[in-house]
């Protein structure tokens, strides 16, 4: 019975106290307060301990030795989550063969990409980094946090999703490149035959395994029985068809959107979201049903022929029709103003500003399953702030202070500090070259 | 009469046939060197002492009160002089050749699908060697006796071997071969892998494939009966005593996400794994400190392309390659960890004790410094018991120097590899003063067996000294070392070649307004013609 | 005496027939709009009337004729139609599709290249920067050392002759950039020459003897006439001081080389980029060299630059009296050009002057100030109704005017929205 008691309790408290993190202490003090997910509070404060958002209110104390960041006049938002970039990794795209589910980003971390700065300069706190878009099937992706200055082991984010990248259309066809050897698939046909093709050959797999598995249980058997081979290809996708990743695809056209729903279908295996997706308006109505996400851009398009039909309209669109949108940057230089995005999401569709800061914030949180943690401003979420000095919607604004965990890794006030300081040094510098007296 | 005639023959034969015996093991001078200052490294050292050295081994190391000179020995007059072990470069990739490469045409894909993809582990460095007598002195000069030599293309790149360099026969050179098995964190460009991504996973796989060719080898052993054979992978065959008998696997790491990528392999694997080149390794130290693994450093200070040390300006790059980097070596012995000094990523022997006396001035112990390039590194490729110091019964690598060995105007005088005795030419006298003002711009062409390359090249002449740069199609690379004696004109230069790091080397003639020479670099040389570019006001 | 009673009454009466057929559509009257000209004061509830194209009054309460089509547009308000200084419109449908791009030529040396020759009046992303409030574009060649010559477009047209303002406007041309000489220090002047500069000296010097030669031969029949040379012909003007030159130049140390070659040449020019102008903004106010910035969407080319480089570019400039212009750089984006302005009023630049960046700068830096730039009288109506700031993300647009006349400010955008919203 005691025993009984006392694991009981142990699972309380695991579900209820939040996976501690190292972070830091910080009072966030009279902002204006977006929650995004709980409204406004005009002069509001926040206060972080060990990295966790603790109390979220108005006049707030600071306990003692901890530091306080005056928000007066500035706007303290959820730090933004970027749901599809390649940076901060020294490869992208296993190009060599066309389908590769093998391979790991998580392998290929840089963390001093100068690209994650860029990012906290931003406002952006948390990324979803993938494998390109050059194979049907690619890679396993990973979601990071901008911990500029820690090893790269320290920024992987262990709550999200694990999502394994697919690609539809000319990429993948290689349409638009020169390549010296014509690699199959060539044509949409093919692309959709070859990912039905691995996963019909990961079932298979799975089969043998299990048939493998119960001989050897079933002592019957006198004949000393060889494991099948162990294929680390078959085993990612053999993980996507037990559930324990999910697919995240990038396609661009309507039909070829709607096909690989199917063939998910088909096959049974989950998508967490449609990636860049510029004709999502056109399939509102089967994404929502779904319950499919998208992850967009807002207005880049016509690149491309298969972004020639993507309109500005797309994300207020699907939003208005139950579909969970999320704007993302796929870009080491968009990824410093994806709130520009998000407030032309207000103009072309007439989105309100909250659900405008949604597609940045909470949506894509909750596309990479960790809208327990981060995506708004609540109380046991994580730290992770962005303060601007107009509304994060205005063009006028700009990123003043990335948090991340009660941390603060960009602070403009800092890199202005710094940047008069060495310009001061300089002509020292060269006086002391020529030297002369200083 | 008979009887006699047969005795003859046979005493005839049996004079003959000792003969032989004893000539295929030639008995070499016995070498008694006195009255020289000792460094053991191994036990204290003596301030006068005697080396005796027979038939290639140390016979006895002590003080001239405990030694008596034998009879036989040759007396090397060594006053003035210090006797310390021969150095160990634990890693180095010369003497390689490969045979020579078909141009690459465009459009096709080269050679087998198995050449390409980086798969040669069994690939003997051995099998490759073809060291060059001038390469094998310049390493005696600086006090180098014993190399490790890798081959360096592909991901496994093949099997290692130990050399004392005491001639030029491979087969007298060999210590101890294969050493360990190499694999470097590059691609097969074109194929699978391409990506370090996809080498991690094609490493795994091959470690999973050893696991299950091996396991189906074991189970055909016990009962061959109604089980199908299993098919005869040579690769596999040789791969299967690194991945699952532990035999040792030097991993390459050329930055600290590599050494995170080889700690990574060896603990999911079991292997006995040890990290060479990890000029980064200081960023990582606590980790390193934990795991216990043996550590080839090498003194190769420029920062990799991904470090934040390059990208972030140009005065950080220079202070990283000039500070941050030579101090990898101390910083490691700081946290208390014990590794080897190699030339790896070098180009040039005498850059090697050059380079470890810039990781003495950032911090590391002398005394240090002379143990990673002794007894750590025979203890790490498992050698101890008969290198690395100055102790009876140890193979007789000895080196005699005019001073403290470190030190800059240090001659190494004489050197003795396997007990044999090599003298060091003295080096050349200080270079003629330089008949031409090279300074500005030069323009010209590469020329080589896999084509041409147009390069403009700028160089600044202070005295002897040169410096300057080369740009050409495939960047922009620095000039170092450069001296021009007379009107000979040599200098080295680190290229970075889609994505490989290349040591070159020059050596040429420059006339008035033409410079004409020879570019060398691991695995070929090239040709190089410049003319002046004349000076205009803009 | 009948007649005389008669007759009078009744040429009034056809005197204003004739004037009441002035049609509805060439006059429209603004009415109740907040005015920001640019030029001069803002005007709270103002309003403007268009005659046959051109802004005939503005002001508060202004006499407006009762046949006048009247906008109300209280709540609203009255910005001057915007002007991209460098963009790729109807030069560019989808950029990886070579076939639909046409802004970029092969070889090195083209100067006889038009640009206003290539449009494609239908392109797609018309309408899209137009209904932004877009209403001209310089629409310029790019490639490798002289690119062509650019012109200035209206946003609408049926045919390129309709959408051209002026053409040419400038001789294009990419300053070489000079390699980087090691171990320089930045305060001395370059010594070295590179081979690309001393061409592009070279082929100004030809073509001014080119011109002479032709000039003499024409003046004496018995001198040989030189042979056509379409590299130097269109040069002419340019090394005559009638065709300004656009310089792209990016970098500190060429751009004082850029300068030096413009006093040198003694040519008129404009410099494009200029992304570390910032560096060296009192020379260029030396130099009174205007610049065109480049699309704020660029990265600093150097670590040492700062993150916000390139965002604080033209608050320097301004501060030190450079005159400096924004640019979109492209054509599916050019729709964003206001959203450059109001970063760069983001990271420093007063709101007053990034609105100038777009307007009148442009405007005077292209020599169409006379015609547009700012709502004065007597210039073309290219009038852009706005329910809010034009720089800001959030506003919409409701009323574009180009010559007087009202836009369609329908797109793809909005068709292809309509088409499936039946479907949904």
């Amino acid at each position: 019975m005691k025993k009984n008691i006392m694991s009981l309790i142990i699972w309380i408290s695991l579900l209820v106290i939040p996976v501690l993190i190292s972070g830091q202490n910080l009072l966030i003090k009279n902002g204006t307060v977006l929650t995004v997910t709980k409204g406004t509070i005009p002069k509001g404060d926040i206060l972080i301990l060990d990295g966790i958002i603790k109390r979220i209110g108005e006049n707030l104390e600071a306990p003692e030795g901890v530091r306080v960041v005056d928000a007066s006049g500035r706007y303290v938002i959820p730090g933004i989550i970027d749901s599809h970039t390649h940076i901060a990794i020294t490869a992208v795209n296993e190009g060599s063969e066309a389908v590769t589910p093998e391979v790991r980003i998580r392998d290929v971390l840089n963390a001093e990409d100068t690209a994650i700065y860029t990012a906290l300069s931003g406002g952006v706190t948390m990324i979803h980094t993938m494998h390109g878009s050059g194979n049907p099937i690619g890679g396993q992706n990973i979601v990071l946090k901008m911990k500029w200055g820690r090893p790269a082991e320290e920024m992987i984010v262990p709550e999200a999703f694990r999502t394994l990248k697919f690609a539809l259309g000319e990429n993948v066809k290689q349409a638009n490149f020169y390549t010296p050897v014509l690699r199959y698939p060539q044509s949409r046909m093919g692309v959709n035959a070859i990912i039905r093709r691995e996963l019909l050959k990961a079932k298979n797999y799975m089969e043998q395994w299990d048939r493998y598995l119960k001989v050897k249980k079933s002592k019957k058997s006198a004949k000393i029985l060889l494991p099948p081979r162990k294929n680390l290809r078959m085993e990612a996708l053999a993980d996507v068809l037990r559930g324990k990743m999910m697919a995240r695809c990038h396609s661009y056209r309507a039909d070829e959107t709607l096909e690989f729903i199917n063939l998910s279908k088909e096959l049974g295996f989950k998508i967490a979201c449609f990636e860049h997706a510029s004709e999502a308006f056109k399939i509102a109505k089967e994404l929502s049903a779904e319950r499919i996400g998208i992850s967009i851009f807002l207005d880049n398009w016509a690149y491309k022929i298969e972004a020639y039909e993507g309109i500005a309209y797309n994300a207020a669109y699907c939003t208005k029709k139950g579909v969970l949108v999320s704007i993302n940057s796929d870009s080491s230089e968009r990824i410093r103003r994806l709130f520009n995005d998000a407030a032309k999401a207000m103009k072309y569709g007439g989105l309100s500003e909250e659900e405008a800061l949604k597609l940045i914030t909470i949506n894509p949180a909750i596309q990479l399953g960790v809208e327990r943690i981060a995506g708004s401003l609540e109380v046991n979420k994580h730290g992770d702030i962005a303060i601007f000095n107009e509304h994060p919607l205005s063009a006028y604004t700009r990123c003043e202070m990335t948090i991340i965990e009660g941390e603060v890794y960009f602070d403009r006030a800092q890199y202005l500090k710094e940047r008069e300081e060495m310009t001061k040094k300089k002509p020292n510098e060269e006086k002391k070259k020529k030297g002369e007296e200083i | 009469m008979r009887v006699k005639n047969h005795l003859s023959v046979i005493w005839f034969f049996l004079v003959i046939f000792f003969f032989v015996i004893n000539s295929s093991a030639r008995v070499g001078p016995v070498y008694a060197i006195v009255n020289c200052k000792i460094i053991p490294v191994s036990s204290s050292p003596l301030e006068k002492g005697i080396i005796i050295i027979r038939d290639g081994l140390i016979e006895s190391v002590g003080s001239p009160e405990e030694i008596a000179i034998p009879e036989d020995a040759e007396v090397i007059e060594a006053e003035g002089l210090i006797a310390y072990p021969g150095l160990i470069d634990a890693h180095t990739n010369l003497f390689i050749e490969f045979p020579k490469e078909e141009p690459r045409q465009r459009g096709r894909a080269m050679g087998s699908q198995e050449k390409e993809s980086g798969r040669y582990p069994d690939v003997l460095a051995f099998k490759l060697l073809k060291p060059k007598k001038s390469t094998i002195e310049s390493y005696r000069k600086i006090g180098v006796t014993t190399v490790l030599v890798a081959p360096k293309r592909g991901i496994y790149s093949g099997q290692s071997v130990l050399l004392n360099l005491n001639g030029e026969k491979p087969e007298t050179m060999v210590v101890k071969n294969p050493v360990a098995l190499h694999v470097n964190f590059s691609t097969a460009r074109g194929l699978y892998p391409a990506t370090v991504m996809g080498t991690m996973a094609f490493l795994r796989q091959s470690f999973l494939d050893a696991e299950h060719y091996n396991a189906h080898k074991s189970l055909y052993a016990k009962a061959a009966k109604g089980m199908k054979r299993p098919e005869y992978n040579p690769l596999l065959e040789v791969f299967i005593p690194y991945a699952l008998e532990k035999k040792p696997v030097i991993f390459t790491c050329d930055n600290q996400e590599d050494i995170k990528r080889a700690l990574g392999l060896i603990d999911e694997f079991k292997l006995n794994g040890i990290l060479s080149g990890v000029n980064e390794a200081w960023r990582i130290a606590e980790r390193l400190k934990k795991r216990k693994l043996p550590l080839l450093v090498s003194l190769y200070f420029k920062p990799p392309p991904t470090s934040l040390y390059v990208n972030q300006g140009k005065e950080m790059k220079e202070k990283a390659e000039k500070v941050i980097y030579p101090a990898n070596a101390a910083n490691l012995h700081v946290s208390g960890i014990r590794f080897a000094l190699t030339s790896y990523g070098l180009s040039k022997a005498d850059r090697f004790l050059e380079n470890t006396r810039k990781a003495i001035k950032a911090g590391l112990p002398k005394e240090e410094a002379l143990k990673s390039l002794s007894i750590y590194p025979a203890d790490f490729l498992g050698v101890s018991n008969t290198m690395g110091s100055l102790s009876p019964g140890k193979i007789a690598n000895v080196i005699l120097t005019s001073g403290e060995i470190f030190e800059k105007e240090t001659q190494v005088k004489k050197v003795f590899v396997d007990g044999i005795l090599f003298k060091v030419k003295k080096p050349p006298e200080k270079g003629k003063a330089p008949v031409f003002n090279i300074s500005g711009t030069w323009q010209g062409t590469v020329s080589w067996e896999m084509g041409e390359l147009e390069a403009t090249v700028e160089f600044e002449q202070e005295g002897n000294d040169i410096t300057g740069t080369i740009s050409s199609d495939y960047g922009e690379w620095e000039i170092s070392e450069g001296y021009l004696s007379g009107n000979e004109l040599t200098f080295s230069c680190t290229a970075m070649i889609m994505g490989e790091t290349m040591e070159m080397n020059f050596s040429g003639k420059v006339e008035e307004d033409s410079i004409d020479g020879t570019i060398t670099f691991t695995g070929g040389s090239a040709e190089l013609r410049l003319t002046r570019i004349p000076k205009k006001s803009f | 005496m009948i007649k005389k009673t008669i007759i009078f009454p009744a040429l009034l009466i056809m005197v204003f027939f004739c004037i009441s057929q002035e049609t509805a559509s060439d006059l429209i009257a603004i009415k109740g709009a907040t005015i920001i000209p640019v030029a001069g004061e803002d005007i709270p509830e103002g309003d403007i009337l268009i005659r046959q194209g051109l802004i005939e009054d503005l002001g508060k309460d202004i006499n407006i004729p009762l046949n006048a089509r009247v906008i109300a547009a209280k709540g609203l308000y009255a910005y001057p139609g915007m002007i991209d200084s460098l963009c790729y419109l109807g030069l560019s449908e989808i950029m990886v599709l070579r076939s639909t791009v046409d802004h970029r030529e092969t070889g090195r040396i083209n100067p006889q290249l038009k640009t206003v020759e290539a449009l494609r009046p239908d392109s797609v992303h018309i309408p899209i920067a137009r209904a932004n409030g877009i209403t001209a574009a310089l629409v310029a060649p790019s490639g490798s050392l002289i690119t062509g010559q650019s012109g200035l477009i209206r946003l609408v047209g049926w045919t390129p002759e309709e959408m051209v303002i002026k053409s040419p406007v400038a001789m294009h041309i990419e300053f070489p950039s000079l390699p980087r000489r090691f171990g320089e220090r930045e305060t001395e002047p370059c010594e070295e020459s590179s081979k690309r500069v001393e061409e592009l000296k070279k082929i100004l010097n030809d073509a001014r003897y080119y011109a002479k030669r032709k000039e003499v031969a024409r003046k004496n029949l018995l001198f040989p006439f030189p042979e056509f040379d379409e590299g130097l012909e269109f040069l002419i003007p340019v090394v005559k001081g009638e065709l300004p030159a656009m310089i792209s130049v990016h970098m500190e140390k060429d751009i004082k080389a850029a300068i030096k070659f413009v006093e040198e040449e003694k040519i008129k020019a404009i410099f494009f980029g200029v992304e570390q102008g910032w560096r060296v903004a009192e020379d260029l106010k030396k130099a009174g060299i205007p610049v065109i910035l480049s699309s704020l969407n660029n990265m600093p080319p150097e670590w040492e630059d700062g993150y916000d480089g390139i965002y604080r570019n033209a608050a320097v400039l301004h501060k030190a009296g450079v005159k400096f212009a924004f640019s979109s750089q492209s054509s599916s984006m050019a729709k964003d050009l206001p959203y450059h302005a109001a970063k760069a009023a983001a990271f420093g630049l007063e709101r007053k002057e990034a609105l100038k960046g777009v307007t009148i700068n442009p405007a005077e830096m292209l020599g169409v100030n006379h015609l547009m730039g700012s709502l004065e009288r007597g210039k073309i109506a290219n009038i852009v109704l706005a329910d809010g700031d034009i720089l800001e993300l959030r506003t919409n647009i409701k009323h574009v005017f180009i010559d007087g006349k009202e836009m369609d400010l329908s797109t793809k955008f909005t068709r292809l929205l309509e088409k499936f919203k039946k479907r949904n």
